[in-house]
């Protein structure tokens, strides 16, 4: 691909200031079903996305269908769409950092994992995972790997790439004791192929799984709860979204005006680390400024909001490079983030909140959670804590309250870090109250 | 493009290791994005999706591959790598030449929103926004967008069919935020169609929808916080119909039925439901947002009874796993694009019109929680249990609406649930939603009239109910 014939292309249609990024996939899914490949699938894809400045706008087009005439489509979409913004936010295009910092986060180890081995180590989970408790009605196991590859150039000479690789394993059980069905997961995400440990898959979810049978119901009220690393993941994304200077700026963030303030618990830290090597590295935000580690919540204090270019501007200040997304305009979003941990083990947490709600998961964020209020209503699983150990399950429960004021009232965090899918490390946390509604 | 002679090459080189079907999916995609915030144009965006997805089937195995390369040496070589996975002697005839399938147009041809003028979109969405920030001084934000999206399918499969298909699916989103004393509440309307620029310029009346969008969210910042705990819960017409969605079609589609990963797998011809409850998915409502002419396999899309009189009669099946159930697909298999391999999937899912008026179980409700409008829900297939947020909701006591309520969930098990539907209204109406699983993120619409459900877990922040 010539670039250079496309920013050429674009300024002989007054398109001076634009960027082109070209990014490439690889894909292999397998799942098996009753000892048989049951879906199995490959993919190689790409597309070639571009911005730029027309009139003082910015446009934006994009396209997969990659041959001779795909800068002209380009270029003209650039144009078509320029011509309608109205916004009088000044359009940029980054000329550059001034260092970047690059590391080589591609898993060779798992580039050449040959796809028989995949295949034999796949085999052997479903086997033991059928074989790993009598009251096992149906097992899945699904694999995918992924591959991809991007490279940002702007008119300004900038060019940029980043390749990264991953895979996961997702293990899922089904366990049914007269009318009773239950399921969970267990999975792993990594680069590393080593990673792939089919017995702690194995036990990890057959303990989710077992556990859930013969629940029962409590009494609805406040309760003091051990949110698991998951769900505290999940809800700290949340809190992170409402730090982006976009939506504080448009007056829909809870945390306006809370720079520099206490808001949480002083037992709450979060930082945005993207130059941490794991599987969320990322050294150039999507407008190609250079990241950068950070504080974002320290002992519960508002450190930094999230800032792309645009908003930075706007408060006159610099750009944290977290520009997320591709369009005329680009959104803001953390990128690596982790909770720091505490001194407490999962069990120490139970001690502490003595007797309460052990909540391991929860459901329908998309629907229940309020980002900008916080408000959260949610469908949750869980155990009933009794002096301090787990007792009973509870199902169909659900979960009420409010993020901003449940990561105010901290009891004490875990040290059971763990990385999910959407790229934030935790630890349990124990929490002060939680409103559930069970019967 | 594929030629035919490419497309029965690669069919041919596909099917030379045992693949007892084969199929290429070509999809040529345009959109554009709109976006408006508060009184200016602030994005736009135009995309051209493209490329080709190639599907292998051998008895209960499937295997797919896509790619955006479409020159034959990538294609032949795609194909080749999907191949290998079989390892036995042709099993169907090669191709020869390809027949056009007749497909029945349920899409009638409406005046395309590709082909109006830009600007003309734009002023509709003026429209909306002022009427949204003309409204209260507390809603600080109003974002609206349109999208469009413009499809050519072209399928060729092994039986030496080609089917082609266009669809245009256009959407108005409108999303408020207001805001007060630390309180925010939040709105979205979205009114979808494959009715074309008429939709939206003729058969609704989109200064009342966003009037009424403006009014919710105002109403619902100062509501009072939901009560928790277990009561009769009256569920509103259309977009109420995402409780069938979640608590029983998703467990419907053969996709988790043959595998016997569905709380509803087996159990054809049994009662699942109360008696007055009959519930249909059917693909072949006139340009409505979930309809279409054929599905992504190239079959005419139908009405299929799901429920009757409380008996389950149907489910949602592709032909990939209706081999597993003995049956033949019955136009539900969709696809977001070729990226995703199809699978079974929703369409037009609704409850049938029952006998009682809206104001009938209003009436007879002593003291429960009418829940008007919702944000969406989710559902786990094999246990059943499922969950959905409601965005509009009130007291209901003595048989009279009271006060709304902010922040109410239900929460329930698909088998109990539909026992549960206690009285059915006649007001059936539809609402549209995006839908995602396996195959990627489609239109579908939900809908059912008013109906009762008698005892179902509500959570929320709120005391007891008993305190209204």
């Amino acid at each position: 691909m010539n670039s250079n014939k496309f920013f050429e292309l674009a300024k002989e249609n007054g398109i001076n200031d634009c960027e082109l990024v070209y990014t490439k996939n690889n894909s292999l899914s397998i799942s098996l079903f009753h000892r048989e490949i049951s879906n199995y699938s490959i993919s190689n894809s790409s597309k070639l996305e571009a911005r730029g400045i027309f009139n003082n706008k910015a446009g934006f087009c994009s396209t997969e269908n990659i041959d001779s005439s795909s800068f002209n489509y380009l270029i003209n979409g650039i144009k078509e769409t320029a011509k309608l913004i109205e916004t009088n936010e000044e359009p940029i295009i980054f000329k550059g950092s001034e260092k970047y910092y690059k590391k080589n986060v591609f898993s060779k180890a798992l580039e050449a994992w040959d796809v028989n081995d995949i295949l034999a180590k796949l085999h052997k989970l479903e086997d033991k995972l059928r074989d790993c408790d009598p009251r096992v009605s149906e097992v899945t196991v699904d694999f995918s790997k992924d591959e991809t590859e991007t490279v940002f150039k702007n008119s300004f000479g900038l060019n940029l790439k980043q390749k990264n690789n991953s895979f996961l394993v997702v293990a899922s059980l089904v366990m049914k004791v007269d009318e009773e069905v239950k399921d969970d997961y267990s999975f792993v995400l990594s680069s590393n192929p080593d990673d792939f440990n089919i017995d702690l898959l194995v036990e990890q979810v057959k303990e989710k799984v077992s556990a859930k049978f013969n629940g029962k119901t409590i009494k609805n009220g406040k309760y003091k709860t051990v949110l698991k690393r998951n769900v505290v993941s999940s809800f700290i994304k949340a809190i992170c979204d409402s730090l982006s200077a976009e939506e504080i700026q448009k007056h829909s963030s809870h945390l306006e005006g809370k720079l520099h303030q206490k808001v949480f618990s002083s037992k709450l830290t979060v930082k945005d680390l993207p130059l941490n090597k794991n599987l969320f590295f990322k050294y150039f935000d999507d407008e190609g400024v250079a990241t950068y580690n950070k504080t974002l919540i320290k002992n519960g204090v508002i450190e930094t909001y999230l800032y792309n270019l645009t908003t930075a501007k706007k408060d006159n200040t610099v750009s944290t490079g977290n520009a997320s997304g591709r369009g005329s305009r680009i959104g803001i979003s953390f990128l690596n983030l982790f909770v720091s941990n505490g001194k407490s083990s999962l069990n120490d947490l139970f001690n502490k909140i003595k007797n309460g709600v052990y909540i391991t998961s929860i459901q329908g964020l998309h629907a229940g959670l309020n980002s900008n209020s916080g408000d959260f209503s949610l469908q949750a699983e869980g155990f009933l804590i009794e002096d301090g150990k787990i007792t009973s399950p509870l199902t169909l429960i659900t979960v009420s309250g409010n993020l901003f004021k449940l990561f105010n009232e901290i009891i004490a965090v875990g040290n059971d870090s763990e990385t999910s899918f959407s790229a934030v490390t935790s630890p349990s946390i124990a929490f002060k109250n939680i409103m559930v509604s069970a019967s | 493009m594929i030629s035919n002679k490419l497309a029965a090459e690669i069919i041919n080189l596909g099917s030379s290791t045992g693949a007892d079907f084969v199929e290429i999916f070509f999809e040529n995609t345009f959109k554009k994005l709109y976006v408006l915030e508060n009184k200016e144009l602030n994005e736009m965006s135009e995309t051209n999706v493209y490329g080709v997805g190639i599907r292998l089937l051998k008895k209960f195995q499937s295997v797919y591959g896509y790619t955006n390369d479409l020159s034959k040496n990538s294609l032949l070589k795609l194909t080749k790598e999907l191949s290998v996975s079989f390892n036995s002697e042709r099993e169907i005839p090669e191709i020869k030449e390809f027949h056009a399938k007749k497909i029945n147009k349920i899409n009638k041809k409406v005046n395309f929103v590709k082909d109006v003028e830009n600007e003309e979109i734009v002023n509709l969405l003026k429209k909306c926004s002022n009427t949204i920030l003309n409204y209260d001084p507390r809603i600080v934000r109003c974002t609206t967008s349109f999208s469009v999206k413009d499809t050519t399918n072209v399928i060729f499969n092994s039986k030496g069919e080609i089917i082609k298909n266009f669809k245009e699916y256009s959407r108005l989103g409108i999303n408020s935020v207001a805001s007060e004393n630390g309180k925010i509440e939040t709105r979205f309307d979205g009114p979808g169609s494959q009715l074309g620029w008429d939709y939206f310029t003729k058969n609704i009346n989109l200064e009342e929808i966003s009037y009424e969008n403006a009014k919710k969210v105002i109403l619902m910042l100062n509501a009072k916080e939901c009560p928790s705990g277990r009561f009769p819960v009256i569920i509103g017409n259309g977009w109420g119909g995402v409780i069938f969605h979640e608590a029983c079609g998703h467990q419907l589609e053969a996709s988790s039925v043959a595998k016997n990963l569905s709380v509803f797998s087996n159990m054809k011809g049994q009662k699942i439901a109360n008696d007055i409850v009959s519930a249909y998915d059917d693909g072949t409502m006139s340009n409505e947002w979930g309809s279409n002419n054929v599905d992504d396999e190239g079959n005419p899309t139908q009405n299929n009874c799901l429920i009757k009189d409380g008996i389950l009669v149907g489910y949602l099946i592709d032909d990939f796993n209706g081999r597993l159930m003995n049956e033949k697909g019955n136009g539900a298999c969709r696809r977001e694009s070729y990226k995703y391999e199809p699978t079974s999937r929703m369409s037009n899912t609704y409850i049938a019109k029952g006998k009682s008026t809206k104001d009938e179980i209003i009436k007879n409700t002593k003291l429960g929680l009418y829940a008007v409008s919702f944000n969406g829900g989710s559902v786990d297939p094999t246990t059943g249990d499922f969950n959905f947020g409601c965005s509009e909701a009130y007291i209901v006591k003595d048989g009279k609406i009271l006060e709304p309520v902010r922040g109410a969930i239900l929460v329930g098990n698909a088998k109990d649930i539909l026992k549960h539907i206690d009285m059915v209204g006649n007001d059936v109406a539809l609402g549209q939603g995006m839908c995602g699983a396996s195959s990627g993120s489609i239109p579908v619409n939900v809908g059912q009239p008013t109906i009762r459900v008698d005892d179902i877990v509500v959570g929320g922040r709120g005391g007891s109910i008993n305190e209204f």
